[in-house]
């Protein structure tokens, strides 16, 4: 399951002017999709931010198959969501939630495309830097949003698993099928990165976090 | 050498129904050899006891220490010291390419970017997994993913690495060549395996049955031991 999912997210080198934009100009326009999600209320204009943002992956150009991957993730969910909406609120407003989240997507899948997850990394922990003086672990909290990052395609991919999977048995119609795979999938995960990090020491706070409890052990 | 003290430790698991089993009855041992070899059958115990070690099974009874530090109070730099190699190499790897992910074992060491990128490179070179370097984790055959789980576990320079069953998926060739590696490490190894002659290659070996030591001591004799206790086992077996 992991292996397919993890796939969505991929970095796909290039030398192209997206590639080659600065972090905090593409972590910006993650920032802007996010926030223009929440102000727009007209779906023309959301559909012209998800228009420049396919024009950005052409810009960028990334391979067709990365594409083809996001819109499969997002389908089900806009498919459910919209359909939703639309007898809900009405067209207008379904095509705008719709393409607002389309828009978040294709943004954050823009950024982690078009950059290396390390370089991401760096640039968090570079950004999240003056945060120590209040006690916070730029290297840790870098850290986490990596790992968060990554996740949101396994997720994903664990909703296209649990649904083929639960097809191939002829349960397509239980959600308990549908659902509880995604779920104990997921907890395993986590708990599988944290095993992983642990493994190799990675993810403590500073060691001497522990300074105090082991004080009177005595290491030697 | 690192000193690795097991005291009185034992592990329970909850069973089906809320009720505590034993999977490891108060081991009492130390270890300071630099080779040391867990066998024993499947479900006998060897990778609850290997993952005592640095704490990601903490004992429910006893105490384990490595170097002095208490797992359990001190776990943050027991993981500083020993580095953890799981059976499945998926289970090791976090990030989508094997450069990534030595680069990521290597932010510990190194904070500089460009040095962290040469030095994944030498270490991939080492290991002859250059060629792999930008490929995805999930596109590499489970041999190589082995290999490089062990090359992220060494890049964060542990004193003593802990290995459950490292060449399960390797063929002739790579468990040569992982015999190889391990035997000219400097660090201090603890590994688990079914492979009788990679355990041959100890200096200690242990024999772990039904949650216990059965016997603890040279390589051939435990060897031996673990034989008879298969044939005991096999329902064939005169
Ligand atoms: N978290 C857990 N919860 C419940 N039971 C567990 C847990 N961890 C291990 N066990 C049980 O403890 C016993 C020993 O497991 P362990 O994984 O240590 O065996 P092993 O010797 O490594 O086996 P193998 O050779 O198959 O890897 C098994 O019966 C297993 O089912
Ligand atoms: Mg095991």
């Amino acid at each position: 399951m992991r292996g397919h999912a993890f796939l969505v997210g991929t970095y796909h080198e290039g030398s192209s002017p997206v590639h080659r934009a600065p972090l905090w100009l593409k972590f910006l326009l993650v920032c802007l999709t996010g926030a223009a999600a929440f102000v727009l209320v007209d779906w023309v204009v959301s559909a012209a931010l998800v228009f420049a943002l396919l024009l950005l992956h052409l810009l960028a150009q990334l391979p067709a198959s990365h594409l083809r991957r996001t819109a499969a993730a997002l389908a089900p969910m806009a498919l459910i969501l919209g359909g939703w909406q639309w007898w809900q609120l009405g067209l207008p407003a379904a095509a705008r939630i719709v393409l607002n989240i389309a828009a978040c997507v294709l943004a954050a899948g823009l950024m982690t495309a078009t950059t290396p997850v390390q370089q991401l990394l760096d640039g968090l922990v570079r950004a999240s830097g003056p945060l120590r003086r209040f006690g916070a672990d730029p290297e840790r909290f870098g850290l986490t949003m990596a790992l968060m990052l990554r996740s949101i395609p396994f997720v994903l991919g664990a909703f296209a698993d649990s649904r083929a999977a639960a097809r191939a048995r002829g349960l397509e119609r239980s959600p308990r099928a549908r659902l509880l795979p995604v779920v104990i999938g997921t907890v395993a995960y986590a708990r599988q990165t944290g095993e992983a990090l642990a493994a190799r020491g990675l993810g403590d706070a500073d060691a001497d976090a522990d300074e105090e409890a082991s004080a009177g052990e005595g290491a030697g | 050498m690192s000193r690795i003290e097991f005291d009185g430790a034992g592990v329970d698991v909850l069973d089906g129904a809320g009720a505590p089993r034993e999977i490891l009855s108060g081991v009492s041992l130390t270890l300071t050899e630099q080779r040391i070899a867990v066998v024993g059958a499947n479900g006998s115990g060897k990778s609850t006891l290997l993952r005592l070690l640095n704490g990601l099974v903490l004992p429910t009874r006893g105490a384990v220490r490595v170097d002095g530090l208490d797992t359990r109070t001190a776990g943050a730099k027991v993981r500083r010291i020993v580095g953890f190699g799981f059976t499945d190499p998926l289970s090791q790897l976090v990030m989508p390419t094997p450069r990534e992910d030595v680069e990521l074992s290597l932010r510990r060491v190194h904070r500089d970017r460009k040095e962290r990128r040469r030095t994944a490179q030498a270490l991939l070179a080492n290991f002859g997994l250059e060629r792999l370097a930008d490929q995805s984790i999930y596109e590499l055959s489970g041999g190589e993913r082995q290999l490089l789980a062990l090359v992220t576990l060494l890049a964060v320079e542990p004193r003593v690495l802990v290995l459950d069953e490292p060449s399960t998926l390797l063929d002739l060739r790579n468990r040569e060549l992982l015999r190889r590696v391990l035997s000219g490490l400097a660090q201090q190894v603890v590994f688990s395996t079914h492979d009788l002659e990679l355990a041959l290659d100890a200096e200690r070996v242990l024999v772990v049955d039904d949650g216990g030591i059965v016997f603890d001591g040279a390589p051939h004799e435990a060897v031996d031991r673990y034989r008879t206790l298969a044939g005991a086992r096999d329902p064939g077996a005169p």
